[in-house]
């Protein structure tokens, strides 16, 4: 072969005069070199040479063999200018504010490379730190809104509809000429024009309402939420002629006394509340914030809440009866004006009468709270008792409502119904929400828009609503656009885009914006405008990018409401009629039926029935007997004309003659994920009475219903129910699965906690070992634990878990890395069940069962304690799975990532090693982390401690030449939960939290005694704190 | 059956004849012979097709699986074991009959055994086929099973040998590895029968091939002999070893109902009872079909049921024991794991496994009964059903309901699941009804030992020697007549003929 350097072209450079001669012996030398290649063709910078070397150099890659690829394919896109402060693979963090209800709160929002990957609470945020200035908490509805932004079928498109209802694809330009054509015809002072929006407590909406309203001075604007607090306002009025709002300090608070108030869970701020009344559960701790001043919580509901179930003492009851409760309570407090003249029940009695002993003695430490569904007079008495008692000004804090003057919820879209219905309105713009499917069923609102000539919508999904307007256009989700909003307590932050709309849409202030003609509709400068008066300083940029920066304006909540109580007149109650009450709940999956497409939220099981993809009807025990049924069989509920068959879930603790349905489920348009699943319940809802009404029918059908949960405790034969008992079962038993003890009993004791059993001499002691050069350990304090399931999906986002849809979930293969085991102690027909949540993830055990059975060593232990995964080690003989006795560990039995999961089951032809990025829809893979692998089909997997998090903290503070301290490491789980349930650090730090947590007297291992298994997990027992009569009845 | 004779008297008086009929060596080579070289009969060809349309299913579901991912059985979180581990212990334990048969029999002179080792170890060998195939494509990752072995590699990645699954793999190979060599081995004197007496080139190429060149000659016979020996002391503590291995996957773990020492000598003897239930299931309609009656006779399978009776009855002691451990034990896990196994959600799992090996065995006592066919054909199928849902029953109740309640949930199994359990038998039967086409089924060579005519003195009458035959045990080795049945000593020094 002739030597292609004759033919050099281009710049020629050379490594000695030999070379550049081109001697024979230079040929040979460089030849013995490089084996294999011919000198002259590595030599050669021609461009044949070049394509020569290239074109081998592809072969043997493999280009042509692409069916052997397992990498995904890269394309580099340098930029050309560089953002400021940008690098590449390295996340960062910004804050921002995300509203539910009308009401936000604090984010802070992971971005990698320019996509959001994970949400969190914002830590300076008053309404989501759990330690302030170091971990916020989001609850599982604002981190899973993450996936929302990413859902595929999320709008993305100006729809049109003409006038036969066919429907078009049309153009944001398009729209707007029709908007300024339609409303330069309009009257000019906007008559027949409605806006019906969702609740906001927006500081820009607000400012747009105003500049629409002046725009068309007779224009109207309707707010509708179908999960409302404006029970609490209307109670307010009646106590005081004007709504307020109570914002309570739990960690103030001793004696906690809820009237059908959820505050740990679907109460707006209950990430604060929960953090608050977390601080007072760990008091029960020689080493909590107030030593031995542990609170007692009296929780009286109609349901079965959270809060319900983390009380010391529960008052299950049916809506009739809060406000006899309500009352007689009220009386014994002394409360002017009311006697107790109530009957009670025995249960009913001893509860009343203990917590007002309770709250006597706590005085303005005590606080009673009263939930969004109880009758206005019920609130009064509630504001009136902590006037009684003093807590006014300390527990309990009353501002100043937003918008004072508006009606309720209900009441405005009654009318807006009236008025559509008698012509009145021409025009009607819907800013979010879904009032074609949740608006109250008497009021027929589909149709009643469809009658409406000109009907706009913004909406992030094309939904129920979006079916029945003329026009639908796609909304830019919080993550996409600017804004602004405010939490519970009043405190306003910036919403800030993380990314450009990702489908084109806009946000509500931008078409308000564009309906009232402004010239500005830009929504930055929106908000810039909004926020100019607010913030003090010369320099309004440096403020404004210090409030974006904290996620926080300080010192801008809401200013305490200066009102004096009314005289009110407290009718007598209604005798309970008989028959089932109905009571209409938020859904834990998808809140008012908003998040119905979101895979995520679907797979969380509900806390209490651990329901997963639907809802069901919840019966006590005794009325499931009385009427012949049991979980899985329908029933058909007849109420005001409407029937619905629904399926009924047997759930202990239910109050006696109250039907429990959760809204939102049977969505018909909302996407792949969400439609056609479980029951709407809102056909049942009427505006007259949207929280609870008595029903008509209640009656047994022969058909069934194949409920999907992740946990079955009911219907256990008694073989199996003996056995659980004896493992989580008899109180003070030590070498169980749970252990609790009562305050009274774990003061006097601290040995209590674990049934006064220490584990007696061993014959092995457990060597010192993974421990170098840290050892990372956990633990989980059942005493604050509430089930409320933010750190699952935490975990699901952090660690890029699939959802295995509904049915592989019936086949019991859900992924989730961490599970909260939720056990209830009692008879099943117990009214009061006691209720304990325990969440589980890999204990990472130092004698780990799962380790040693493994055929090809894909699990094992590093040298600082963590049970490891090698994924592409894996190749899934799940041994491990039957060795853990924990049975956290989670296969992947199909490739889930990559298949829908509606469509699930047998997807065909996932060829084997087909990476997920091959597979995996291109905009749904974007909200992966990229520092954990995504896991293919075929391998084990579990919970690593978020050893992705300790890396990279780890190897960037080495990098410093420093060490870990303690909090440097937060995992996902331990970020996500409000009551700091769950505390990760280094046991060889002696300082560290969770070092003093594991030599805490409640500190025990699951089986470790049974099975020397030797975890780094370590739970803590619960403590409970019964009422003083019971305990002394114990004792 | 009237016309069969009884040889099963045990009166230590009479010799019983091992080989009916009035054959001579001639006979015997005759009837198993023709089995091979006889047209092709309808009945071979209708199961066949059945089998075969079975495993075309197998290979359909395999495929399915392969593309789809191992999702499509029934296993789920606490069961991460269902079927696929049910079937594979089931088949490890079909194939321990044979082996034990030909190699433990041997050993202790049971001459019995030479009309039924053949098609036993056969049998042995299409169980290891469908059993090792379980596992393998068991794994997520099926095209990585590979891994389970000990590979040189660049990344010096071994297997971890601390894994039970992995002791699986050594004694599952070695003793598929040795149980085909000691069949293979033994059929090759009766392989060159077939190749002399072959009419058709092809047939005397093929058979000639795996002959290996067996000429009949004294060198041939002693290298033999040998051979079959020492492979039979190898075989021995396999039998034993391959299902106690198996038995560790359970053993060593921690799963309550897993852990139990009594495993080994459990499984071994559970194993011995399917597997000889599993040779009755082939021999008893195989000596119909194929007309073998007078090879394999009445006393060969009273001597099985026999075997099966003292196996069932050791398997019985098992389950009693591990209940009374569990309740000696005073751990609560462990008493809840068995009062789950009977009267728990899977109680019928138990039952159909107590009635089918602890109850129809029974009725083997009664030599009445072990002579009527159908009896003893019934109460083997009942003993394989009975092995496979004890396996089932040790495997999904125990995964089912372990330590936390909170993951306790039913397995359910799906219809891939059901297919391929069907699937395997197809694959048996698939290649069980090959070997009974093309391959000696019965050991002529050595069943002639055990005739009469092989211990008789020259003079006696029906003694007959025809040097040119090769299929003949050859008289050097002429027996000590005193001998219990028939008096061939293999393992007692030989006289042997120096060599030339």
């Amino acid at each position: 072969m002739p030597s292609i350097n004759h033919h050099v072209t281009g710049i020629e450079y050379w490594r000695s005069l030999e070379q550049l001669a081109d001697a024979p012996e230079v040929l040979d030398a460089l030849d013995k070199e490089f084996p294999g290649y011919e000198a002259d063709t590595i030599a050669s910078s021609s461009r044949r040479g070049f394509l020569k070397l290239m074109g081998a150099s592809l072969a043997l890659a493999g280009i042509g063999l692409t069916g052997c690829r397992r990498w995904p394919e890269e394309h580099l896109a340098p930029y050309s200018s560089n953002p400021r402060g940008r690098i590449p693979g390295v996340p960062e963090q910004y804050a921002t504010m995300w509203e539910l209800g009308g009401v936000a709160s604090g984010l802070l929002v992971t971005s990698y490379d320019g996509r959001p990957i994970k949400i969190e609470g914002n830590p300076t945020h008053p309404s989501s730190w759990t330690v302030k200035g170091k971990i916020g908490s989001a609850d599982g509805f604002a981190q899973a809104s993450l996936l929302e932004m990413y859902d595929p079928q999320r709008s993305a498109k100006v729809v049109a509809r003409t006038k036969t209802g066919e429907k078009r694809d049309s153009t944001w330009k398009a729209f707007e000429s029709f908007a300024s054509k339609h409303f330069g015809e309009q009257k000019a002072d906007g008559s027949g024009f409605a806006i019906l929006s969702e609740s906001s407590s927006s500081l820009s909406v607000a400012d747009q309402k105003k500049r629409l309203l002046a725009a068309f001075p007779k224009a109207q604007w309707f707010e509708y939420e179908p999960l409302t607090r404006d029970g609490e306002r209307d109670g307010a009025k009646t106590a005081f002629g004007r709504p307020v709002r109570p914002v309570l300090h739990l960690d103030k608070a001793a004696i906690v006394v809820t009237l059908d108030a959820d505050l740990l869970s679907t109460h707006p701020a209950h990430v604060r509340y929960a953090a608050d009344w977390s601080a007072r559960r760990r008091s029960a701790d020689p080493s909590g914030e107030k030593p031995g001043e542990m609170s007692r919580v009296y929780v009286a509901e109609c349901g079965f809440s959270i809060t319900g179930s983390v009380a010391d003492e529960r008052l299950p009851i049916d809506p009739s009866r809060i406000y006899p409760v309500a009352k007689s309570l009220a009386a014994r407090l002394g409360v002017t004006g009311v006697t107790s003249d109530e009957h009670l029940s025995e249960m009913e009695e001893k509860w009343v009468a203990s917590a007002a002993a309770d709250l006597k003695q706590a005085g303005s430490a005590g606080v009673v709270a009263v939930g969004p569904a109880a009758p206005p007079h019920a609130h009064a008495l509630g504001y009136a008792m902590n006037q009684a008692i003093g807590a006014v000004g300390n527990t309990v804090m009353l501002v100043e409502e937003q918008e004072a003057d508006r009606p309720s919820h209900f009441q405005a879209i009654a009318d807006l119904a009236g008025q559509i219905t008698s012509g009145k309105i021409t025009t009607l713009l819907i800013i979010g929400g879904n009032p074609a499917y949740d608006a109250p069923a008497d009021l027929a609102f589909a149709k009643a828009i469809e009658s409406v000539p000109v009907t706009v919508r913004l909406g992030l999904y094309e939904d129920e609503t979006s079916a029945v307007c003329k026009w639908h256009l796609p909304r830019a989700h919080y993550l996409e656009s600017w804004g602004d909003a405010r939490s519970w307590d009043g405190t306003a932050g910036i919403v800030q885009p993380l990314i450009l709309p990702l489908y084109g849409g806009k946000s509500a202030i931008e078409i308000l914006a564009i309906f009232s003609g402004e010239s500005e509709t830009a929504g930055e400068q929106i908000v810039r405008r909004t926020w100019k008066p607010l913030l003090k300083g010369d320099d309004f940029d440096l403020e404004f990018r210090r409030v974006l920066e904290a996620g926080v304006l300080e010192g801008s909540e809401f200013p305490a409401a200066k009102v004096e109580p009314r005289a009110v007149s407290y009718p007598a109650a209604e005798p309970r009629r008989p028959g089932l009450y109905i009571r209409f709940e938020p859904d834990a999956h998808t809140y008012d039926g908003r998040f119905a497409n979101n895979g995520w939220l679907q797979e969380t099981p509900d806390p209490l029935t651990k329901l997963l993809w639907e809802n069901a009807a919840n019966f006590s025990k005794k009325d499931a007997d009385a009427l012949g049924v049991t979980t899985d069989d329908v029933v058909s509920i007849s109420v005001n004309g409407a029937t619905l068959p629904v399926a009924v879930y047997v759930l202990v603790g239910q109050p006696v003659g109250v039907i429990g349905l959760s809204l939102g489920y049977g969505r018909t348009v909302s996407g792949n994920i969400g439609n056609d699943l479980g029951f709407n319940t809102y056909l049942l809802r009427t505006s007259n009475a949207p929280y609870s009404i008595l029903a008509a029918e209640v009656r047994k059908t022969s058909e069934s219903h194949e409920l999907v949960m992740t946990q079955n405790h009911h219907l256990i034969d008694s073989v199996g129910a003996a056995g659980r008992d004896k493992r989580i079962g008899e109180k003070y038993e030590s070498g169980k699965i749970i252990h609790e003890a009562s305050f009274a009993a774990y003061k006097a004791n601290p040995g209590a906690a674990l049934g006064g059993r220490t584990v007696g001499l061993q014959l092995f002691d457990p060597p010192n070992q993974f421990n170098s050069p840290h050892a990372w350990g956990m633990t989980i304090d059942l005493n604050t634990c509430i089930g409320c399931n933010a750190c699952a999906v935490a975990c699901q986002a952090e660690n890029n878990i699939p959802i295995v849809g509904k049915q592989q979930c019936r086949k019991h293969r859900e992924m989730n890395w961490i599970r909260i085991d939720r056990y209830f102690k009692g008879a099943p027909d117990d009214p009061r069940p006691e209720v304990i949540y325990q969440p589980m993830a890999c204990q990472h055990c130092e004698n780990a069962p799962c380790e040693q059975v493994c055929p090809v060593g894909a699990t094992m232990h590093d040298s600082e304690g963590l049970n490891t995964m090698v994924y592409n080690r894996c190749i899934g003989t799940r041994y491990c799975s039957n060795n853990c006795p924990y049975k956290v560990r989670r296969f992947n039995y199909f490739d889930y990532h990559s298949q829908d999961p509606r469509h699930t089951g047998m997807p065909w032809n996932n060829l084997p090693d087909n990476q997920q990025m091959e597979t995996v829809d291109k905009i749904k893979r974007m909200v992966f982390n990229p520092e954990v692998t995504v896991r293919m089909r075929g391998v084990m997997e579990k919970c690593t401690y978020c050893v992705q998090r300790i890396h990279r903290t780890a190897t960037a503070k080495r990098a410093e030449g420093k060490d870990v301290e303690d909090g440097d490491i937060i995992t996902a789980c331990q970020q996500a939960c409000p009551t700091q349930a769950i505390v990760f650090g280094n046991l060889n730090d002696a300082d560290a939290e969770v070092t003093k947590l594991q030599k805490n007297p409640r500190a025990y291992a699951v089986l470790d005694a049974t099975l020397d298994t030797r975890p780094r997990t370590r739970y803590l027992a619960k403590i409970r704190n019964p009422a003083a009569t019971e305990t002394a009845k114990e004792a | 059956m009237a016309d069969e004779i009884d040889n099963t008297s045990d009166d230590p008086r009479e010799k019983a004849p091992l080989v009916t009929g009035g054959l001579d060596y001639a006979g015997v080579t005759d009837t198993v012979c023709n089995i091979a070289e006889r047209k092709t009969t309808l009945a071979w060809k209708i199961a066949f097709l059945i089998a075969i349309s079975w495993l075309g299913i197998l290979g359909a579901c395999i495929g399915y699986l392969m593309t789809t991912g191992v999702g499509v059985w029934g296993n789920n979180q606490p069961a991460s074991w269902g079927f696929p581990i049910v079937n594979f212990v089931f088949w490890v334990g079909i194939g321990h009959a044979g082996t034990l048969i030909s190699a433990i029999l041997f050993l202790f002179r049971q001459n019995w055994r030479t009309g039924i080792n053949r098609f036993a170890e056969a049998m042995t060998i299409f169980a290891v086929i469908c059993a090792a195939m379980f596992p393998g494509i068991h794994v997520g990752r099926p095209w990585l099973a590979y891994w389970l072995f000990p590979l040189p590699n660049q990344m010096t990645m071994w297997p971890q040998f601390r894994s039970p699954l992995l002791w699986d793999v050594f004694a599952v190979g070695t003793y598929g590895t040795v149980s085909f060599l000691f069949w293979y081995v033994g059929m090759v004197p009766d392989l060159a029968t077939l190749r002399d007496r072959s009419t058709s080139k092809i047939k005397q190429i093929a058979y000639g091939i795996f002959a290996l060149g067996w000429t009949g000659s004294n060198r041939h016979w002693h290298r033999f002999e040998r051979a079959y020996l020492l492979l039979a002391a190898l075989a021995t503590p396999l039998v034993l070893s391959v299902h106690s291995v198996v038995s560790f996957d359970f053993a060593t773990s921690q799963l309550p109902g897993w852990h139990t020492t009594v495993f080994p000598p459990y499984f071994v003897a559970g194993a011995v009872y399917g597997g000889f239930a599993m040779v009755l299931v082939l021999a008893i309609p195989a000596r119909e079909l194929f007309g073998l009656k007078d090879l394999i006779t009445q006393r060969h399978i009273d001597n099985m049921c026999k075997i099966m009776l003292a196996t069932g009855l050791i398997v019985v002691y098992a389950y009693a024991d591990e209940f009374f451990t569990a309740w000696y034990s005073v751990n609560h896990y462990e008493r809840f794991a068995f009062m789950n196994r009977v009267w728990g959600p899977y109680w019928w799992g138990w039952f159909t496994m107590t009635f089918c090996n602890a109850i129809a065995p029974q009725f083997l006592w009664f030599p009445k009964l072990r002579r009527k066919l159908w009896v003893v054909f019934t109460i083997a199928v009942l003993a394989n059903v009975g092995m496979w849902f004890e396996r089932f029953e040790i495997i999904v109740t125990s995964l089912t309901r372990d330590f936390l309640p909170s993951s306790w949930w039913m397995f359910k199994p799906t219809i891939i699941d059901l297919l391929m359990l069907a699937g395997s038998f197809g694959l048996f039967f698939t290649l069980f009804l090959l070997f009974c086409r093309f391959l000696p089924v019965v050991a002529m060579a050595e069943v002639k030992t055990v005739m009469p005519h092989s211990h008789a003195h020259p003079e006696e009458p029906g003694h007959r020697r025809d040097e040119h035959r090769s299929d003949y045990w050859p008289d050097e080795h002429r027996p000590d007549t005193d001998d219990d049945d028939s008096g061939y000593d293999p393992i007692a020094p030989q006289a042997v003929p120096a060599p030339a």
